[in-house]
């Protein structure tokens, strides 16, 4: 691809790209969300047309191709979001993709094709399976074979790895390195550098749209990379000093809840979270993570068990009841979630607080007082933004997130209860969200910290529990964790024995 | 600007329509014209026209801001001409500033209770309120049919209306030389409140918030069922009172199908003004304005009023089209 451009109205997001592919080598395209990662891979993928610049593959050039074209040239794209038919077989499901002879769909064929590439790359398929009852990993390395079959020699993965528990990951990068060796090229986005310097031949860095680098895996680190990622130095050390803690804040006893289906998402759990502590929960997505959040910050009933906010039990009251009683919440889900994208950053910096003074007064909202707080959380909360009538739409993820920050913690809560709050941001903006809840817990507050990034559980956390089909698969002190054993954890190979909560306390309400 | 763009955009392409029919749209437009502006009379005629528009406008854009699809304007005037009627009928000796108040009041809370059905039914047995305020539509008309048969008909009339109400509950009227009654000035009234109501007080933002966005909105602990239902009772109430209006402001009576069209006029209008109440009130004079309007082109030019229909139809997917194309969100 050369100098490939791409504007959408006044946002460049691809500027004079170059980007070149060789044979059997992984590629790593890093970057920000925003950086024009996405942009880039659809117009090598044909979904988008470029504004300038050329893409020639095997020596011969793409020209507004459409992406079955892209197909055909020998490109497999794996999307973020797989593009499966959950009620379709294995079998079915690569069918989908491929040319037809004939009339015929040749089923037995495409199966046994399946079963080849399956133990050729160690894929471990079975093309009989449905493909809703697969794991994650396994869905993937569906798309993977599917790919594989329609002859696809450039993969490429958008953010392969975001969904998937430690093994699973280990799995995929062996599965990888078994494609390159054939001859194969990869296009591995991400925004995790230990994964892309483990995998990648070579890594070009996006920002801005423009490529900010670009170098071979084995002469960078992950400073360097961070460094071409934001523009600037992120890496000085995290100030941790050691945890004081106090009492119990938020202690959750019994707590068990079943979805509109019946299926019960959260187990029985029982932990607490001191003063001063943070306790982060990592665990694969879809282990009833995101329910127990739900639940903690009521938005959920739960089927059974109580919330204590400060030793007062908080079950029977509402989202508004439980904010008011120092409960401060960062939902996973930013866009539609955390923030309402089509309204300003004062009204979002007031989602929470528009009821009571000082933005209500009487029966009015006071749109000055409303300003005022929004120019103070901008100002200490370091939101780059024109100004508190900025539509939030427009702002980078990074800044939003902070005016989901600001709003949580300009309050000075007693609890909070962060899920994911890192996922999409650079490490940049990584690193502002993890010094922020550090911040919190020096000042006392409680944190309860859900991540399925082990490596960022281990930099906040004072404990780490596991979760696992809605329970808790262990319960470590930070000094105590194995890496090694909580990967497993998480991917449901062992499970802790009660010891753990024995040994750290479940709290006794 | 796009607005009006769009309106002459539809101006000039049922100009086409006037010219295949064989007129000259020169002097049609000239005489709709004339006919919407070319006296105070006219203009008190578009105006009381405009009037139920903007009123039911306000509450279905109120409505649409919190993504409540209520669409049953129709049946809500309807109930609220009904108990607007009942009420003049059966309180006659109640002093005269008294029983237009009284009877406005009752329009109003016969519109907010039938809305206040629809809303229950949306939210404690989870049918779609599109479908829920479409059936109590035909209900509604049809209950006040029912009430015209039978003990609120005028005996011998040969048609299904209300006796005439009694003098003292008719909406005094405003402007000399005109039939312009003073629920113009309501609606005027009604215009503010709303938009204060939106944009400067804590339910319009309860509103907006579920509007944009469901689970932003639970949250931060708002409740979408309870601004459902506020939302949808405030608009019904809107409603009735825009068929109390028409009762005791322009017709004197009850007169079966009276709220014809009004409500998904109503749903048009909002979307005009683009759900914002201070352009609900151009967008609803607009209509009201090009409906008296027609009715001198047809008589004066021989055009067919259907034809403003189409004025009407073409301008909406004009205006609806331009927002799409523009691709820009409006502020919400």
């Amino acid at each position: 691809m050369r100098q490939i451009s791409k504007s959408f109205g006044v946002v460049h997001a691809n500027r004079s790209i170059d980007l070149e592919v060789a044979r059997g080598r992984i590629v790593g395209l890093l970057g920000e969300n925003g950086s024009g990662k996405t942009t880039l891979m659809n117009i090598l993928f044909g979904i988008v047309a470029p504004d300038a610049g050329t893409i020639e593959f095997k020596g011969r050039p793409l020209v507004g191709h459409s992406p079955r074209e892209a197909i055909a040239a020998g490109i497999g794209m794996i999307h973020q979001h797989f593009m499966l038919v959950p009620a379709l077989t294995v079998t079915e499901n690569v069918m989908l993709g491929l040319a037809t002879t004939g009339g015929w769909l040749r089923a037995a064929g495409v199966a046994k094709q399946i079963r080849d590439a399956s133990s050729a790359y160690g894929l471990g398929l079975d093309p009989a399976a449905r493909v809703e009852l697969l794991p994650l990993g396994a869905q993937q390395r569906v798309e993977i074979v599917k790919a594989v079959l329609r002859g696809a020699e450039l993969l490429v993965l958008d953010e392969p790895t975001s969904s998937l528990s430690p093994p699973e990951v280990a799995a995929l990068l062996a599965i990888l390195r078994r494609l390159r060796k054939e001859g194969r090229s990869v296009i591995f986005i991400s925004h995790k550098l230990g994964e892309v310097l483990e995998i990648c031949d070579e890594v070009v860095v996006l920002r801005d749209g423009q490529v900010a680098g670009r170098a071979e895996t084995a002469g960078v680190d992950r400073h360097a990379l961070a460094r071409m990622m934001v523009g600037r130095d992120v890496n000085a050390p995290i100030d941790r000093t050691p945890s004081a803690t106090g009492d119990e804040r938020l202690v959750v006893a019994n707590l068990t809840e079943r979805d509109a289906s019946g299926i019960e998402r959260v187990r029985g759990l029982s932990f607490s979270v001191r003063a001063g502590e943070v306790l982060a929960l990592v665990g694969v997505d879809g282990n009833g993570q995101a329910e127990l959040a739900r639940v903690i910050v009521g938005i959920e009933r739960p089927t059974s068990g109580a919330v204590f906010v400060d030793g007062a039990d908080v079950t029977a009251g509402g989202v508004a009841a439980r904010h008011a009683a120092g409960l401060a919440h960062v939902p996973a889900d930013r866009a539609t979630t955390g923030l309402v994208v089509d309204m300003t950053i004062a009204e979002n910096l007031a989602l929470r607080a528009f009821d009571e003074r000082p933005v209500r007064r009487g029966p009015w909202l006071d749109g000055d007082a409303m300003t005022a707080l929004a120019r103070e959380r901008i100002a200490d909360f370091g939101i780059r933004a024109p100004g508190p009538a900025t539509v939030v739409r427009t702002l980078s993820g990074g800044n939003q997130q902070k005016i989901v920050l600001a709003r949580e913690l300009g309050r000075r809560p007693s609890i909070l209860v962060a899920e994911q709050p890192t996922r999409g941001l650079d490490p940049g903006a990584t690193r502002f969200v993890i010094d922020q809840v550090l911040a919190l817990r020096a000042a006392g507050g409680a944190v309860l910290y859900i991540t399925t990034e082990l490596e960022e559980a281990l930099l906040v956390a004072d404990r780490i529990g596991v979760m696992y089909q809605g329970r808790l698969a262990g319960l470590l002190r930070r000094e105590d964790v194995d890496i090694t054993r909580l990967g497993l954890m998480m991917a449901g190979a062992l499970e802790e024995p009660s010891s753990a909560a024995a040994l750290y306390g479940v709290p006794t309400p | 600007m796009r607005p009006i763009l769009a309106v002459a955009l539809a101006l000039a392409l049922t100009a086409l329509l006037i010219v295949a029919a064989g007129k000259n749209p020169f002097l049609a437009y000239a005489a709709l014209g004339h006919g919407a502006f070319g006296s105070w009379d006219r203009i008190g005629a578009g105006l009381n026209k405009a009037t139920p528009y903007v009123l039911t406008g306000l509450g279905v854009a109120l409505c649409f801001r919190a993504r409540v699809i209520n669409i049953g304007g129709e049946g809500q005037i309807a109930l609220g001409g009904l108990a607007a009627t009942w009420t003049a009928l059966t309180f006659p000796q109640a002093p005269p500033v008294v029983l237009p108040v009284l009877a406005l009041a009752a329009g109003a809370l016969a519109g907010a209770g039938w809305a206040a059905v629809a809303a229950a039914i949306r939210l404690h047995r989870g049918v779609h309120e599109v479908l829920v305020t479409l059936l109590l539509n035909f209900v509604g008309v049809l209950i006040v049919s029912e009430a015209l048969q039978g003990s609120l008909g005028e005996p011998g009339a040969g048609f299904p209306q209300s006796p005439l109400l009694p003098r003292s509950s008719w909406l005094p009227r405003v402007l000399s030389g005109s039939d312009l009654h003073a629920g113009i000035l309501l609606a005027l009234v009604l215009v503010v409140v709303a938009h204060a109501l939106l944009w400067r007080m804590p339910f319009g933002f309860r509103l907006r918030v579920l509007g944009a966005s469901a689970p932003a909105a639970v949250y931060a602990g708002i409740s979408p069922a309870r601004v459902l239902f506020r939302v949808m009772v405030l608009a019904g109430a809107l409603a009735g009172l825009a068929g109390a209006v028409e009762v005791l402001g322009v017709h004197y009576r009850l007169i079966d199908g009276f709220s014809h069209g009004f409500g998904f006029n109503a749903v048009a209008i909002a979307l005009l003004g683009a759900l914002n109440p201070l352009t609900v009130l151009p967008a609803g004079l607009f209509f009201g304005f090009l409906e008296t309007g027609a009715l001198a082109m047809q008589r004066a030019v021989g055009v067919p009023t259907p034809l403003v229909a189409v004025i009407q139809g073409l301008t909406m997917i004009f205006i609806l089209s331009a927002m799409g194309l523009s691709g820009r969100r409006s502020k919400v």
